[in-house]
C-alpha cells in the first residue's frame, strides 16, 4: 500500500477512535438542547469508518472516501448523517486517482469539505453548529505551510478553538434553535464532534508519519 | 425521571418495532429492506403515489398512515432520527407507477437535509416526476412570514389523508401537489406539554418541567417553545391555544375549520375530550363551522404528557377529500 493510503487510513482511524472515545460525552451535550442522540449517530459513523478502513485494499483514495461518504448517507443518522456524508464527499472532491497526497492536496480536500457543506446548509460561523469548528479549521489549514503534520495541527487547534467559542453563542440551527438564549454556556454537540474529528486526524497522521521516519531511520 | 420501558436492546429498537408493526398489520402493509413500510396495494396502483419519511418513536406516526387512500411508503429512520437519503431515493423509485410521486417531508433539520439530498440525487439520475411538499405548521417557533422556520408537527397526517384521496381520484401529480400545498398553507399547530419523555435509546429526559408547570409550544422532541407557565385548567388551556391558532390563520366567522387534538402519549382521552368540548363551545361562539375533526393519538412522543392542537381552514373540496374512504392501520374511513 502506498504511503498516502497508509497515512489516510491512520488519519481516519485516529478520527474514528477520537469519536468512539467520546460517544457518551457527545450524547450528554446533545441531550441538553438536542434530543441526545448525537453520540449514537457518531458511534454509527465511526463504526462504519473502522469497518471500511479494515478492508481498504485496491480502491484509490478517492474511491475509498467516496465509499465512506455513501455509507454514511445510507445510515439512518438524523441530520448528522447527511452532514457528515456530504463532508466526506467534499473531502474526495478535489481528488483524481492519485495514491499519494501532499500538503497542497490535503488543503484542497479540507477546503472541499467546507465548500460541500456550504452548499447544503446556510449555517456559517457564529450560528452554533459544526460549521463553527469546520470553517476555522479549513482556513487555518489553507494558511499553514506545506507540511502535513503542520497543516493538521493548525486545523485541529482552530477547530477546537471554534468549538469552544460556541459556548458563548445562541443556537440558530437544528433542534437546539428552539431553546434560544438557554443554549448559552453549552458547546454545540456538532462543533465538538467536528473538533474531535480534526484532533483524531492529527493524532493519526502523527502516528503514521513517525512510523515512516522510524522505518527510514 | 428514570426510563421505564419494555424494550430489549437499544440497538434493535427500530428493527423490532417495525417487525411488530408489520406483523400486526400484515393485511395492509409490508416491511421492506431499507426500513420501508409499504402499502400492500402499491403494486397494482396506477395513480400518483405518496412517499414520506421520518424518525421512529412517534407511533403510530408515520407508518400507521400507510395504506389505501393515504401514504404508499414511509421510510423510517431510527428513534427521532431522519432516515438517510439513499433509502428515500429507493422508496421514491419503488413508489413511482408512472404517474409521479408526492414526497412529504416534515420540517425538522435532519429530515430537511435528507429531503433536499434525495431530490438532488433523483434529479441527477433524471428522475424528475417528483414533487416535494414540506409541512411546517408549528406556530410557536416562528411567525407565519418565516414559515420555513416552523416545525412540522401532526399536520402531516391529515395532509396524507387529503393528498391520498386526491391521488385515488386519479388527479395528476401537479393537481395532487397543489391541493396538498393549499391544505399545508392553511394549517396551524400548537403543542402543550406537562411532563417530558425519556429518549428510548439513551434514557435521557427530553424535557424537564416542574410539577406545577406546563409549556405551550413544546416541540415533539421536547424542544422548548418558550411558553412555560403555571399549569392551567382544560378550559383555560383550550382557550389560550385555540385563540392563538385562529389568530395565526386569521379565521373569520362563517369559515369552515378542521380541528384535531393529538395526544402526545401519556395524556388521557378523558382530558382530550374535556379540552375538545371547550374548543367546540369557543368555535360556536365565534360562529366558525367545525367541518372536520379527530381526537386521539396520531403522532406521539413516547410517554410525554400533553397534546397538539391542530386546525386548518377547509373548503368544500378539502372536506370531500378528508371524508373519502381510506384504510390504513391507524386511520380508517368507510
Amino acid at each position: 500500500m502506498a504511503f498516502g493510503k497508509r497515512l489516510l487510513s491512520s488519519m481516519f482511524f485516529g478520527a474514528a477512535t477520537a469519536w468512539r472515545e467520546n460517544i457518551a460525552a457527545l450524547g450528554d451535550i446533545d441531550s441538553r438542547f438536542g434530543d441526545g442522540d448525537h453520540g449514537i449517530t457518531i458511534g454509527k459513523i465511526s463504526s462504519l469508518m473502522i469497518e471500511r478502513i479494515g478492508c481498504w485494499q485496491g480502491e484509490s483514495i478517492r474511491e475509498f472516501i467516496e465509499g465512506v461518504a455513501s455509507g454514511i448517507l445510507g445510515l439512518s443518522a438524523g441530520s448528522a448523517g447527511p452532514l457528515y456524508g456530504t463532508f466526506f464527499e467534499g473531502l474526495a472532491s478535489p481528488l483524481g486517482d492519485e495514491d499519494d497526497i501532499g500538503g497542497a492536496t490535503l488543503k484542497a480536500m479540507l477546503a472541499g469539505s467546507r465548500d460541500a457543506l456550504f452548499e447544503i446548509t446556510k449555517a456559517r460561523t457564529g450560528d452554533k453548529t459544526m460549521m463553527d469548528a469546520l470553517i476555522p479549521a479549513a482556513e487555518a489549514a489553507l494558511g499553514a505551510g506545506d507540511d502535513i503534520g503542520q497543516i493538521l495541527a493548525s486545523a485541529a487547534k482552530a477547530a477546537s478553538g471554534g468549538a469552544k467559542n460556541t459556548e458563548g453563542m445562541v443556537s440558530k440551527f437544528g433542534r437546539a434553535r428552539s431553546y434560544g438564549q438557554k443554549t448559552l454556556g453549552t458547546q454545540d454537540a456538532g462543533a465538538v464532534s467536528m473538533s474531535l474529528f480534526f484532533e483524531g486526524l492529527e493524532k493519526g497522521a502523527k502516528e503514521a508519519l513517525n512510523g515512516q521516519k522510524a522505518q527510514k531511520g | 425521571m428514570k426510563m421505564k420501558k419494555f424494550i430489549n436492546s437499544q440497538d434493535s429498537l427500530t428493527k423490532e418495532l417495525l417487525e411488530g408493526f408489520a406483523a400486526a398489520n400484515g393485511d395492509l402493509v409490508s416491511l421492506e429492506p431499507g426500513n420501508m413500510i409499504v402499502n400492500r396495494h402499491l403494486a397494482e396502483a396506477s395513480r400518483v403515489t405518496i412517499v414520506t419519511q421520518g424518525g421512529a418513536g412517534h407511533e403510530p406516526a408515520l407508518s400507521g398512515f400507510v395504506g389505501q387512500g393515504m401514504a404508499d411508503i414511509s421510510v423510517v429512520g431510527d428513534i427521532f432520527a431522519a432516515p438517510g437519503p439513499q433509502a428515500c431515493v429507493d422508496a421514491i423509485k419503488l413508489a413511482d407507477k408512472g404517474k409521479g410521486v408526492l414526497y412529504v417531508v416534515l420540517n425538522h433539520a435532519g429530515d430537511m437535509l435528507t429531503g433536499n439530498m434525495t431530490m438532488k440525487q433523483l434529479a441527477k439520475e433524471g428522475h424528475k416526476n417528483v414533487i416535494k411538499i414540506v409541512t411546517q405548521e408549528d406556530v410557536a417557533n416562528a411567525p407565519r412570514e418565516n414559515s420555513d422556520d416552523r416545525r412540522g408537527l401532526v399536520g402531516a397526517v391529515p395532509l396524507y389523508k387529503i393528498a391520498g384521496a386526491a391521488a385515488a381520484e386519479g388527479k395528476s401529480l401537479e393537481e395532487v401537489a397543489a391541493i396538498a400545498q393549499r391544505f399545508a398553507d392553511n394549517m396551524a399547530t400548537l403543542a402543550v406539554a406537562v411532563r417530558g419523555a425519556t429518549h428510548p435509546s439513551t434514557g435521557n429526559m427530553l424535557a424537564d418541567l416542574d410539577e406545577d408547570e406546563m409549556e405551550v409550544g413544546m416541540g415533539q422532541h421536547g424542544e422548548g417553545g418558550g411558553g412555560r407557565q403555571k399549569m392551567k385548567s382544560a378550559d383555560e388551556t383550550a382557550e389560550i391555544m385555540l385563540n392563538a391558532l385562529l389568530a395565526d390563520l386569521s379565521i373569520k366567522p362563517g369559515e369552515k375549520l378542521m380541528l384535531i387534538l393529538n395526544g402526545a402519549g401519556a395524556t388521557t382521552l378523558m382530558e382530550l375530550f374535556i379540552v375538545f368540548r371547550k374548543c367546540v363551545q369557543i368555535l360556536k361562539e365565534k360562529k366558525i363551522e367545525l367541518a372536520a375533526n379527530y381526537v386521539g393519538e396520531l403522532l406521539t412522543v413516547q410517554e410525554q404528557a400533553g397534546f397538539q392542537m391542530f386546525v386548518a381552514r377547509m373548503d368544500d373540496e378539502l372536506i370531500r377529500l378528508w371524508n373519502a374512504p381510506c384504510n390504513a392501520p391507524y386511520f380508517k374511513k368507510f
